[in-house]
């Protein structure tokens, strides 16, 4: 039988139980990769030499009833901008094609200990910019569901290989969506928790006060168990946030709000419909909903977009080749530095970095990012105030299915837009949750997604469980060349 | 926005060497972007402290312990050129 | 119409913590390059900041001890520019939330008070080092070589007001500022070392004008005598154009050791845009009244503190300003000495100049342990009375820095009390005189240098007991009968 679709608690009873090894659900798993991979190309880089090692080892330990912890044995695809000692992280980008990591960040050391077994990197869009995975340096990823479709971005190979089975969960990092859009296209779980109880250290910066790295899962339990083993405080980022205690949103009776301005234009009425649905099941199990109006989230778009370039503009400084990267010479340093970054850096990349650079340059801050930062801080109060009132809110996660290679290539703003529901929640702070809940008329997945206030992650992720039983969500993508 | 971009000036900050394609379609991409923030930019926002942290935490700051890291060679790893132990580049200009 | 020059400083001092300013490295001083590094301080993808604590008190104890103001609810700020040394392309400093605003610093100048007004100190890190490999000048280089070691080292960014009106006033400035970061033990205070480093803005405008002439910034003066030197050279360089109404570009300009010039460096295109916004890596910085009371009560002596002491014991000002500048031991004895002697100024010259003069010339830095503020005051005491001369004194003493001598009975031993008896001295001199009636011939004739020559012979005739002050009186007494 298959085992690759199994919630992880399942699997993990299976190892206890000895009625499966480590190593076999690996090579089912490695399996899997062997024969998706050429399609959907989700992995920049395989660890399959030393995972056999891995997974043997992981036989002996539950051999002998030594196990780690629920993790142990179980493997995780990592999203290539996330720093593993001793491999590559590319960041999908020509600038590091050639950058080995000498540290490991702070969340794949806790999984370390965890006795994870890494699959491999997956591919992104070039430092994380972009929706679709198109701008990756390396070539796109598709979507398992619909090769001639994008997976989403900038996370698309780690939500496309947990879709394809190639991996039984992934780590990806989510700026203004990243995690749960391509959740979301790909058919799975998608989880970006409050900022700050992840830490960032060794997650390649985007934007600073954006970033958070979560778990692409199958189910919400998976993603329930991978959040709590990476979050904690940790001394190497400052930003990181000391065990907070709040106020707790109710899991029976809540009151649910729909975001009345991420149900109006530019959303398709697939993703409009879904949002409906569910609705009607929340209310069938008890919850009350209402429709609750948030107007800056309009100025999301525009908000996101002058702070995270600004940020992205100084955290992608260092990418000189000076100290590391692919250096391409100049007679001067400051020529050497300009042509190794007009080299290696994509379009995209670029894009976002000037813009950056002129939002805040003399002149320019006050319009710009001052405002954009002033903005951020109205719109958290706004939410805070919302919150008063609503347990949760919910949303269509993306505006429709997913796209066309190519679809939205052209028109920047288009492509901008697919992040519309998502960004609110990186402004914030909060932690989101993507649950796939239906197929659109194309048969292509489409997910909510519910917020809830900072600091509360396990009892959403809680109450997002309990909608996903009741959603029963079971299709699966059809891969081309999958024997069945 | 009626003002045009010097894309020149902004690449030359960003230590970006553009080509005069780059430059064109880069000029329109970003007037068209900053001109969707114009409805943003016209807002009438009330002056407030900055607070960094998105959920407003303040800094903890560290103790003054020292530690070692990285060894002399794994520092330099991925150095693209390096002599005598010192990474090196073209000569720096002031 | 009168021209006159405004200054303003702006100075570095590295702060003497364990590790660095945004990451746990070492900062002490290695043999080999790059060896105290991590993914912090040489921008590797993926790292991130952490401030430190001690850096923390240590400003905040600098901004105190200069009266400023504390920010209680400030951020880091990232300035942004590219260059090799600087690991991510943006130094992480203070723009318009420094830790302290607003305060001023004593100075002593030509024997007088004066202030130095403080705008700002805020906190930065240091950047890494670049050697220019090549023909020397920075112009023909075809490399640059770098060392991170020093990446990430905390430094304080002092900036006075333009307020300052001379060169002297300049170097005191500095010789007090890094007087204090060594008394607050913060720093080691080095300059050749680099633990402090200046530049100078320096403008020049009519007496009346109603606004500040355009400033000129000065870089590369490694001593106090490059900075008053430069300054001087700068004031005149920007007087004679302002005669000539020339125009004077704001520029950098680079002060030459050798040539003693300052000189254009390679022009930036106007000023540098650093495009300043706060840290997203670093939440505000909340430093409230505990904390500031809590560093408040364990400050240490001041310079001035310990310059107002000095004074109250009854040195000048000038002579108080050098005391507090010198080792901590030169005034601890001297405070101990003086309270012996009774003699401030006796007890001051005897410490500053004999004792500090000869353990120069033995290269020796701090006088051996058996000295102690008892024995030298003893010989103190023994020239101030009469009992023996000065350059025995002298002599007492460079026993004493050789081996442990108890100084009274050393110079019995050695026959060195002075005769100060006149009627013993009135017998010698007569005897003398006696012999010696040509002389005195000669002497009458006007030729006064021989009367040395008789008060040698008295010496002779003590075996260099005499006093030889009284020797001269009583000879002259005579002579005139």
């Amino acid at each position: 039988m298959d085992h690759y679709k199994l919630p992880i608690s399942d699997i993990n009873k299976l190892f206890k139980d000895k009625k499966l090894k480590p190593s076999e659900l690996y090579t089912e798993v490695f399996e899997r990769t062997a024969s998706t991979e050429s399609i959907i190309h989700g992995h920049l880089s395989l660890f399959q030499e030393e995972n056999i090692k891995k997974a043997t080892d992981a036989d002996e330990r539950f051999l002998k009833g030594d196990e780690l912890g629920v993790l142990d044995g179980i493997p995780v695809a990592i999203k290539d901008n996330i720093n593993i000692s001793g491999y590559a992280t590319t960041c999908s980008s020509q600038m590091l094609s050639n950058y080995i990591s000498p540290y490991d960040a702070t969340v794949i050391s806790k999984l370390k200990e965890e006795g994870v077994i890494f699959t491999g990197k997956t591919n992104l869009d070039e430092f994380a910019m972009g929706s679709s995975t198109e701008n990756s340096a390396f070539g796109p990823t598709k979507n398992p569901w619909d090769p001639s479709r994008v997976p989403g971005g900038s996370s698309g190979g780690s939500a496309a290989v947990v879709s394809a089975g190639s991996a039984i969960a992934s780590l990806g990092s989510d700026t203004g969506g990243s995690i749960r859009q391509p959740a979301s296209f790909c058919g799975v779980v998608g989880f970006k928790p409050t900022y700050g109880t992840v830490s960032r250290y060794g997650l390649v910066a985007f934007a600073s006060s954006l970033d958070q790295i979560g778990p692409i899962t199958n189910n919400v339990s998976d993603a329930k168990i991978l959040y709590n083993s990476i979050r904690g405080h940790d001394p190497f980022d400052a930003t990181s946030l000391k065990d907070v205690n709040v106020k707790q949103p109710k899991l029976e009776k809540a009151k649910i709000g729909i975001i009345k301005e991420l149900m109006e234009d530019g959303i398709s009425e697939d993703a409009k419909s879904e949002v409906h649905k569910v609705s009607k099941l929340l209310e069938s199990q008890g919850h009350e909903i209402i429709e609750v109006s948030l107007p800056l989230t309009k100025m999301s778009i525009s908000i996101y977009y002058l702070i995270a370039p600004a940020e992205c503009s100084a955290n992608l400084s260092r990418f000189d080749g000076v100290r590391y990267g692919n250096r391409v010479n100049g007679n001067t340093s400051y020529e050497m530095m300009e042509a190794t970054r007009a080299e290696g850096f994509g379009p995209e990349v670029k894009k976002r970095i000037l813009l950056g650079t002129y939002a805040l340059s003399a002149g320019y801050y006050d319009a710009f990012y001052g405002q954009a930062l002033k903005a951020r801080s109205m719109m958290k109060k706004e939410f805070t105030e919302t919150f008063e009132q609503v347990d949760y809110l919910i949303s269509p996660t993306t505006p429709s299915d997913p796209f066309k290679f190519g679809e939205k290539s052209d028109n920047q703003l288009e492509m901008y837009m697919s992040d519309l529901c998502t960004i609110p929640a990186n402004l914030v702070g909060m932690p989101a949750i993507s649950i796939p809940t239906g197929l659109s008329s194309s048969g292509l997945p489409l997910s909510v997604q519910i917020m809830s206030p900072s600091n509360t992650d396990n009892t959403l992720l809680d109450f997002a469980q309990n909608l996903e039983s009741e959603v029963s969500f079971d299709a699966l993508p059809q891969i081309q060349g999958d024997g069945e | 926005m009626t003002e045009k971009i010097n894309i020149k000036n902004v690449a030359k900050l960003a230590a970006l060497k553009l080509t005069s394609e780059e430059e064109q379609k880069l000029e329109k991409d970003l007037s068209m972007i900053i001109d969707h923030f114009a409805a943003l930019s016209e807002m009438e926002l009330p002056d407030e402290k900055i607070t960094i942290h998105p959920l407003g935490m303040s800094l903890n700051l560290a103790e003054d312990e020292a530690f070692k890291f990285f060894t002399h060679d794994e520092a330099l790893s991925n150095a693209p050129e390096a002599i005598d132990g010192q990474f090196v580049v073209p000569p720096a200009l002031d | 119409m009168n021209i006159v020059p405004t200054i303003g400083m702006e100075t570095h001092v590295e702060l003497k913590t364990n590790s660095k300013m945004f990451c746990r490295c070492n900062v002490a001083e290695t043999e080999k390059p790059n060896e105290n590094l991590c993914p912090t301080c040489i921008g590797l993808p993926g790292s991130l900041p952490v401030p430190n604590k001690k850096a923390i008190e240590y400003i905040t104890l600098l901004a105190l001890s200069t009266n400023c103001a504390i920010t209680n609810d400030g951020m880091f700020h990232r300035k942004n520019y590219f260059y090799p040394d600087l690991p991510k392309n943006y130094q992480i400093s203070q723009f318009d939330l420094p830790v302290g605003t607003d305060g001023s610093l004593e100075i002593v100048v030509d024997g007088e008070f004066g202030t130095v007004e403080i705008e700002r100190v805020h906190m930065e890190e240091d950047t890494g080092k670049s050697t220019h490999i090549g023909s020397g000048r920075i112009d023909s280089a075809t490399s640059t070589h770098l060392d991170f070691n020093r990446a990430g080292i905390p430094l304080v960014e002092v900036v006075t007001k333009p307020l300052i009106k001379s060169s002297k006033e300049a170097v005191a400035y500095i010789e007090e500022l890094r007087q204090l970061v060594i008394d607050l033990n913060i720093s080691e205070g080095k300059l050749e070392k680099g633990n402090l480093r200046f530049d100078a803005n320096i403008s020049v405008a009519y007496e009346n004008a109603d606004e500040l002439g355009t400033k000129v910034e000065i870089k590369n003066m490694n001593s106090l005598k490059s900075l008053e030197k430069a300054i001087e050279y700068e004031i005149s360089r920007q007087t004679k154009m302002l005669k000539n109404e020339e125009i004077i570009i704001q520029e950098t300009r680079h002060w030459d050791e050798k040539k003693e010039v300052t000189s254009s460096m390679r022009s930036k295109e106007g000023s540098a845009d650093y495009r300043y916004f706060s840290d997203p890596d670093i939440p505000n910085m909340i430093l409230d009244e505990d904390f500031v009371a809590d560093i408040k009560k364990d400050m240490p002596l001041l310079p001035s503190d310990k310059r107002n002491t000095f004074i109250e014991s009854g040195l000048s000002i000038e002579d108080a300003n050098s005391l507090g500048k010198s080792a901590t031991w030169i005034g601890e004895l001297y405070n101990s000495v003086s309270n012996i002697t009774k003699d401030s100024k006796v007890s001051f010259n005897w410490i500053t100049g004999e004792l500090q003069g000869q353990l120069r010339k033995l290269e020796k830095a701090t006088p051996p342990n058996w000295l102690n503020p008892e024995n030298l005051s003893e010989i103190i005491s023994l020239v101030k009375s009469d009992k023996i001369s000065f350059t025995s004194g002298k002599e007492i003493l460079s026993k004493l820095i050789d081996e442990k001598i108890n100084p009274e009975e050393y110079a019995v031993a050695n026959k060195l009390i002075q005769e100060n008896d006149t009627e013993e001295i009135s017998k010698m001199v007569k005897e003398v005189l006696d012999e010696n009636e040509e002389v005195i011939e000669r002497i009458s004739n006007g030729e006064q240098k021989l009367i040395g020559f008789l008060v040698g012979q008295v010496i002779k005739l003590s075996n260099g007991k005499v006093n030889p002050s009284v020797a001269k009186e009583l000879l002259l007494k005579e002579i005139e009968q």
